[in-house]
């Protein structure tokens, strides 16, 4: 109490300093007036008296100083001086202040703009009570020695409910909804949870009611949803009174009994469910295969658990793995003889794996943590190059005030004092470069979820929050230190007499001095180059990703997928409804081709099917499950994918005909060598009594199929016709011209056909591959543009040097060329220092960068981590901007008239 | 010890102050000075400039208070005065002053002796 009285006394000391020095003034005047008064009452003349009284009174001065010191803050009145002080230097000179604020501001913007996205992507916890209790669990797959996540549902019941370590057990599954309400309808995420969802994840109802384990009991017999508040404000604007009303959900009306809270997003960052159903709905929405909620091999949903408090992740994991071959065993007890010794050997070699689950189901951690440090790494090391930069303008900047400094150093200024007066300008500058920091990092991380592929980027907003805020802080405090250390230590090299010597350049001068700006230059050089290389390597690395041979043609390709199932369309309907549209799509203007497939190329996803082929004999485990799709006549034509031979499926190839399939090349040689496929038979039933019964009828030259990077994969096709269910289908139009501008035309149709047949994912294929792209595009982008942003710097960094140096050695240089040096003498006897400085760094560098190069291995296709093409590209580049920064102000240096170089000072 | 003219020990000089005070009243800063001089006989040897930052220290902590009145010799001066806490004060150090003193002496008495 008594000390904040104090500080308030002496913060009031601080505002009234005028008025209490007049007072303190006159108070020390009447003293000394007595005194003296005093003194000449004893017989001192009057001179004498004031002489002596100043004696009895000790320095007027100094007990002001100390008297002030103890009346305000003097701290606090120092830095308001400083500030004051730093303020005005940055003012008188702002061509120095900008080009420092600049620099901060994109070094700390660009920091803090990729931290934003860890914050959120790697360091931010499910919005949830208690999210540090969260389990996922996993289970090791024998066979790929791989965590795996899916686990069936009787499973997930008798973890659920025969473990003693969990204080609940949630599983879910991701299912598509095609949504209608008010006439309208679209697609729509949804998920089926199970009735203990909300309830373990501690979750409340913003509106309504959430779902609980009283609407997950009977298969089917639950029809109620949850919405997200996302899609309640999206799709019903914030009505509260859509609660208690239905809406239609693949045909079925629903009713929605509650809306989830606005932070809650799920289980998953940055997949957020618009709608959620009952587990127990899984026999309507995915109604095949129909025992779907029964069969123990049918593993379809992942498994999220709360552990009690007291209870390690460790101790859990152990627990639960032997409930889990408790469960196993049982499993493949009842299914008897049917499994062989081998096949149940490698079931239970599986074993339970537990993850921290804090984060929910980390997906997109898992797919992002290495770019995202790896770009975070890269905006480090430009912020240091930033700051070596900075220094040196600094070390410049006080080499013109070296006057003003040995002045104050000479009339009683303390080291320690200018130091600390320096630090002020410095954090004042780092300040304002954090400030203006933070507006460029909400660019840098706007532009960056830009880049990513829209279903990621759309639910990851990444706020700019408190932990963000303070890391821009932090980051621009210690830039500020870092680059305002450097006159410091400078500082502490000078001498009071020799600064004060009048200022003369001489021939010696200044050569400890060029060695903190040469080691900076150093510095500089070795940072900018690994930068440079990882950017070639990224760089060549998308130019072999371009310039792969797809197999098909990516131009003119408009794609746009359907699901007339989800409306509950029984399969005739279905099959007549893409039948129709085929052909109405055909007729279109500007159409060539047309087809339908179960998987796009390059979309990322793909199917997989087991095969048994005629006459060839698998090992134990051989995977003979090639990717497969299910395509209408066309396909081929439309994608502009050969034929090696045979012919392709015809309208004749029906239900009632022979049941027929095309192969790629890969396929054919990989079962049957270099004998002829054709007329051969594969099978696709999983009873080993049926035969093999599809005919090859057609082989086709290879494509790339999932990814633009993979190794040959083995691909087959069957024909819609012969499928016994179809479910979505993607539709692929080759145009004659812009394929966007068919995408109107085709809806249409389809409105035509079905109004309640929403159509999605409308995209072209250029685009499909290139968002494939993405992260390789995105870290190629980021490394060019920092790499070529830290050459910039080092080299402007270079060129002040070698300009100082030119200007401090007029006179040696003046003298070299009246004792007859060439013009060329002079370059390189200014330059070579600079040269070998640069040189001593490229090495550094390329040794740094081959060494840290390994580190990105599987980030890089087809580019070896010593790619001869991006080290000398990146040495070239940085030598070329050097020696031109170096030789434009050192050009200079021969222009030096002796006659007037020597007259000079 | 050689030293004889003692320096002013830290808080020492606030006791003074507080005793001066509490003795004779209301003062300005040169009465003080005066007056210490004149009861130490000059064996305390006083910058009186001090004096002023330790005025401002008691007056900052409420032992004093001042205000602008006018002098014997009708100039305009700064007077102090004792506050209830600062008389309070001066009871609570003068008492642990002379346990100190006791102390010393005592400790010093002994190791005189022995």
């Amino acid at each position: 109490m008594d000390s904040l009285r104090i500080f308030a006394l002496r913060l009031l000391g601080v505002f009234r300093k005028r008025q209490l020095d007049g007072e303190l003034d006159r108070e020390l005047r009447t003293h000394m007036d007595a005194l003296a008064e005093e003194n000449m009452r004893r017989g001192m003349n009057e001179q004498e008296a004031r002489h002596a009284a100043r004696r009895q009174f000790g320095g007027i001065e100094q007990t002001k100083e100390s008297y002030r010191d103890q009346r305000g803050l003097p701290f606090f009145e120092t830095l308001a001086e400083d500030l004051r002080y730093a303020l005005r230097m940055l003012v008188k000179s702002p061509g120095f202040t900008l080009v420092t604020i600049l620099t901060l501001a994109l070094g700390i913007g660009a920091n803090t703009g990729l931290f934003s996205l860890i914050n959120s992507v790697l360091l931010g916890n499910l919005p949830v009570p208690d999210p540090q209790e969260l389990v996922v669990i996993k289970y090791t797959d024998a066979r790929s020695g791989e965590a795996e996540e899916d686990f069936s549902y009787p499973m997930y019941q008798a973890l659920r409910d025969k473990n003693t370590v969990f204080l609940n057990v949630l599983t879910r599954s991701g299912v598509d909804f095609n949504a209608s309400y008010g006439g309208q309808s679209e697609r729509a995420i949804g998920e089926m949870v199970s009735g203990n969802y909300f309830e373990t994840l501690g979750v409340q109802p913003f509106l309504g009611r959430l779902i609980g384990p009283e609407d997950d009991r009977i298969p089917g017999a639950h029809p109620v949803a949850v919405l997200s508040y996302g899609y309640w404000q999206r799709r019903f604007g914030s009505d509260p009174s859509i609660v208690g009303k239905n809406i239609v959900l693949n045909d079925n009306p629903i009713r929605v009994i509650g809306i989830t809270p606005p932070r809650f997003y799920g289980t998953e960052m940055a997949r957020n469910p618009d709608i959620r159903v009952p587990m127990m709905m899984a026999t309507v929405f995915r109604p095949v295969p129909a025992n779907r909620l029964e069969n123990p091999r049918h593993r379809w949903m992942t498994v999220l658990a709360r552990r009690k408090p007291e209870i390690s992740v460790a101790q859990a994991r152990a627990s639960l793995d032997i409930l889990y071959h408790q469960i196993l065993a049982a499993e493949l007890q009842e299914l008897g003889a049917g499994v062989n010794a081998h096949d149940k050997e490698r079931a239970l070699a599986s074993r339970i794996q537990l993850e921290h689950g804090n984060q929910g189901f980390a997906h997109l951690r898992t797919e992002m943590e290495r770019p995202l440090l790896l770009m975070f790494s890269v905006t480090g090391i430009v912020l240091l190059v930033a700051c070596a930069n900075l220094a040196n303008l600094l070390l410049a900047r006080n080499a013109k005030r070296k006057q003003e400094i040995s002045v104050r150093l000479a009339i009683g200024a303390s080291r320690a004092r200018l130091i600390r007066q320096w630090l002020t300008e410095s954090l004042v500058l780092s300040a304002l470069g954090g400030c203006a920091g933070i507006v460029v990092a909400y660019w840098a991380k706007t532009a960056l979820l830009g880049f990513l592929p829209a279903d990621l980027s759309a639910n990851l907003q990444a706020p700019m929050d408190l932990r963000v805020l303070v890391f821009a802080l932090l980051s621009s405090l210690a830039t500020g230190l870092l680059f305002g250390l450097a006159p410091a230590l400078q500082l502490s090299e000078t001498g009071v007499a020799a600064a004060l010597r009048a200022d003369a350049p001489s021939i010696a001068s200044g050569e400890r001095l060029f060695s903190l700006r040469s080691a900076l230059i150093f510095l500089q050089v070795a940072l900018s180059l690994p930068l440079l290389i990882g950017a070639g390597l990224f760089l060549h690395s998308l130019r072999n990703l371009r310039g792969v041979n797809t197999g098909f043609v990516k131009e003119n390709v408009f794609l746009a997928s359907l699901n007339p199932s989800m409306n509950g369309y029984p399969q005739e309907r279905i099959r007549s409804l893409y039948d129709d549209l085929l052909a109405r799509v055909r007729t279109l203007p500007g159409v060539r081709a047309a087809s339908f497939t179960t998987s796009s190329v390059i979309s990322g996803g793909w199917d997989q099917e087991s095969v048994k082929v005629e006459g060839y004999q698998p090992g134990p485990d051989e995977n003979v499950s090639p990717n497969a799709a299910v395509i209408s006549p066309g396909y081929f034509t439309t994608l502009g994918i050969p034929f090696v031979e045979g012919r392709d499926f015809t309208e004749q190839d029906t239900v009632s005909g022979p049941k027929v399939v095309i192969i790629n090349e890969t396929m054919a040689h990989y079962f049957f060598g270099s004998k002829d496929p054709l007329g051969r038979k594969i099978g696709t039933d999983d009873d080993p009594k049926v035969a093999p019964d599809r005919e090859i009828i057609g082989v086709v030259k290879d494509a790339k199929y999932v990814h633009l990077s993979e190794a040959p994969r083995r691909h087959f096709y069957a024909p819609m016709a012969q499928e016994p269910r179809l479910f979505d289908m993607t539709l692929q139009v080759r145009t004659s011209g812009d394929p966007e501008k068919i995408g109107d035309l085709v809806r249409a149709q389809v409105h035509d056909l079905d109004l309640n047949l929403p159509l999605y994912a409308t995209t072209t294929l250029e685009v499909q591959i290139d968002d494939s792209l993405a992260e390789q595009r995105l870290l190629t982008w980021l490394s060019s543009l920092f790499g070529l942003l830290a050459t910039l710097l080092a080299s402007l960094g270079l060129s002040g040097v070698v300009a100082f140096s030119v200007a401090r050695r007029t006179r040696e240089i003046g003298i070299r060329m009246a004792l007859g040096a060439q013009p060329g003498d002079i370059l390189h006897h200014v330059v070579s220092k600079m040269g070998f400085l640069v040189a001593a760094g490229m090495a550094v560098g390329v040794a740094a960068a081959y060494g840290l190069s390994r580190l990105l291995g599987s980030m890089l296709f087809e580019v070896g981590a010593a790619d001869p093409l991006a080290f000398a590209g990146a040495c070239f580049l940085l030598g070329v901007v050097a020696a031109l920064a170096a030789y434009l102000p050192a050009r200079r240096a021969t222009r030096v008239d002796p006659v007037v170089a020597l007259r000079y000072e | 010890m050689a030293q004889t003219r003692g320096e002013v020990l830290q808080g020492t000089l606030d006791l003074i102050v507080l005793k001066t005070l509490d003795a004779l009243g209301p003062l300005h800063g040169y009465g003080i000075a005066v007056r210490i001089q004149q009861v130490s006989a000059d064996l305390l040897k006083l910058n009186q400039g001090t004096l002023y930052p330790a005025l401002l220290r008691l007056e900052q902590r409420g032992w004093i208070s001042s205000k602008w009145g006018v002098s014997d010799n009708n100039r305009k001066a700064k007077y102090y005065s004792l506050t209830r806490s600062g008389r309070k004060q001066l009871l609570a150090e003068t008492e642990s002053w002379e346990r100190m003193t006791a102390l010393m002496t005592r400790l010093l008495g002994r190791a005189e002796g022995a």
